[in-house]
């Protein structure tokens, strides 16, 4: 991380929902073990939360296509 | 990064992922129903019911081993243990020697209460996939092969994450080119399922390599920290006749007040000396229930001989190990885990299609190679 503030930024862009998420599922893996029944809900926050990302991901490229669809049928 | 370096890490993240793939596979989909096992047993008919009972004074640890070695004349009580997420059943395990080799060891669930035998545990079906998960049915070598092919799936994962920057440096996060060809279409889900599941893969996976070496572990603490908690005894010959277990018990939970006994060792079984019992004691929280504490009692006599902590790779081997099954946290964590190992198997197979086109790919012309291998977006 020695280089322009555009490529910082850039790594920023890159890495920090990634960092983010690691952190998040770590905190909740141990915070089951730790936490007792609190931990348990902060576990199924943010250990799931990578599964959610997913799931949005798949949910938002289903929802994208009909619209390009639309726009086609539109002749845009 | 420079191109020589990106070739380098490609290098590293394409052998350790194909040379793992099968395996990784094989534990990816026996791992998906283990972490319901409990569920599938019950299903099955396989999972012991305890019985209804209007009072709840437990039956004496003794009264369980008497019923134990009824059920099973002619052998011997290993292991006595209690399951605290199932306080209405007593397991015992009983082999044909206390040194008996484990695949003998027959394991019955009684009811804590009346003692009436309630039936075999780890059994049916999902003793096949626990045994493919384990050792692939080969033993310690195929515990530390599997251990091996853990670490080859932890190196790619770092290296994936190394390669994640060149591939990725210009899309904003999450992006899937769905207008792209099916290869960078699965080149983008593939490094998308991997970086969002890099911390969980590598605990799940490093956890697993840690449990493969749980028998050398037991054989080190043997050799030193319980070698040295019985050397006051050295020479004394096995117990000629045992003490009652209902003393062992309650002299062990003398010794470590606010606990309670997770499992007995018989004396000449792995888990203790010769002469020995060892009453493994465990406390009331999610952490410091796994982190047991063993209590050393003369066989013939029950009188304490030596309690102390376990060493800090052991209780690593202890913590790893719901860390590994994921089966602390309830049913939701179980889901998640399983939605994980699922999203874990996509990203193996997406890997593996994206090597294999590529070999297609490379065949007809070998030059250029580095710009098929990094389709770097622009």
């Amino acid at each position: 991380m020695h280089g322009s503030p555009d490529r910082t930024r850039r790594w920023i862009r890159v890495f920090a929902a990634p960092v983010l998420l690691a952190a998040a599922t770590i905190t909740g893996l141990l915070a089951a073990l730790l936490w007792g029944t609190v931990g348990q809900y902060v576990a199924w926050v943010t250990v799931g939360a990578p599964v959610l990302v997913i799931a949005w991901v798949w949910v938002r490229r289903g929802s994208q296509k009909p619209r390009h669809f639309d726009r086609m049928l539109r002749g845009k | 990064m420079k191109a020589r370096t990106v070739r380098l890490w490609s290098v590293v993240h394409t052998w350790t992922s194909l040379i793992s793939t099968i395996f990784l596979l094989l534990l990816c989909l026996t791992g998906l129903p283990l972490i319901f096992h409990h569920e599938i047993d019950e299903l099955l008919g396989y999972a012991p019911q305890p019985e209804a009972h209007a009072s709840a004074a437990r039956a004496t640890t003794q009264a369980v081993a008497d019923a134990a070695l009824a059920a099973d004349p002619g052998r011997v009580l290993q292991y006595i243990s209690w399951d605290k997420d199932e306080p209405g059943i007593v397991t015992a395990f009983t082999n044909s020697a206390v040194d008996g080799l484990p695949d003998n060891t027959t394991v019955r669930a009684f009811d804590a209460v009346s003692t009436k035998l309630l039936g075999p545990v780890g059994v049916g079906p999902m003793l096949i996939v626990l045994k493919l998960h384990t050792d692939m049915f080969a033993g310690q070598p195929g515990k530390l092969f599997l251990g091996g092919m853990g670490l080859l799936f932890a190196i790619a994962i770092i290296s994936g994450v190394v390669l994640y920057w060149p591939f990725t440096r210009r899309l904003r996060f999450a992006t899937i080119r769905d207008r792209a060809s099916t290869r960078v279409r699965w080149l983008d889900w593939h490094n998308l399922i991997g970086v969002v599941t890099v911390a969980w893969a590598l605990v799940v996976g490093l956890t697993g390599v840690v449990n493969t070496w749980a028998e050398l572990m037991l054989n080190q603490w043997k050799a030193t920290e319980l070698a040295s908690m019985v050397a006051p005894y050295a020479g004394k010959p096995p117990p000629s006749h045992l003490a009652s277990l209902d003393d062992v018990v309650a002299r062990a939970r003398q010794t470590a007040p606010g606990m309670e006994v997770a499992f007995i060792a018989f004396p000449g079984t792995p888990f203790t000396s010769s002469h020995h019992f060892a009453a493994f004691m465990r406390g009331d929280t999610a952490l410091t229930a796994r982190l047991l504490k063993p209590v050393l009692l003369d066989g013939e006599t029950g009188q304490v001989a030596d309690s102390r902590a376990l060493p800090v790779y052991l209780q690593a081997l202890l913590i790893s190990q719901p860390l590994h099954f994921g089966d602390y946290g309830g049913m939701p964590l179980k889901v998640i885990w399983a939605a994980l190992d699922l999203l874990t198997i996509v990203m193996i197979g997406s890997g593996l299609y994206l090597w294999l086109t590529r070999r297609r790919k490379r065949a007809p012309a070998k030059s250029n190679a580095f710009a098929r291998r990094a389709p770097v977006p622009s």
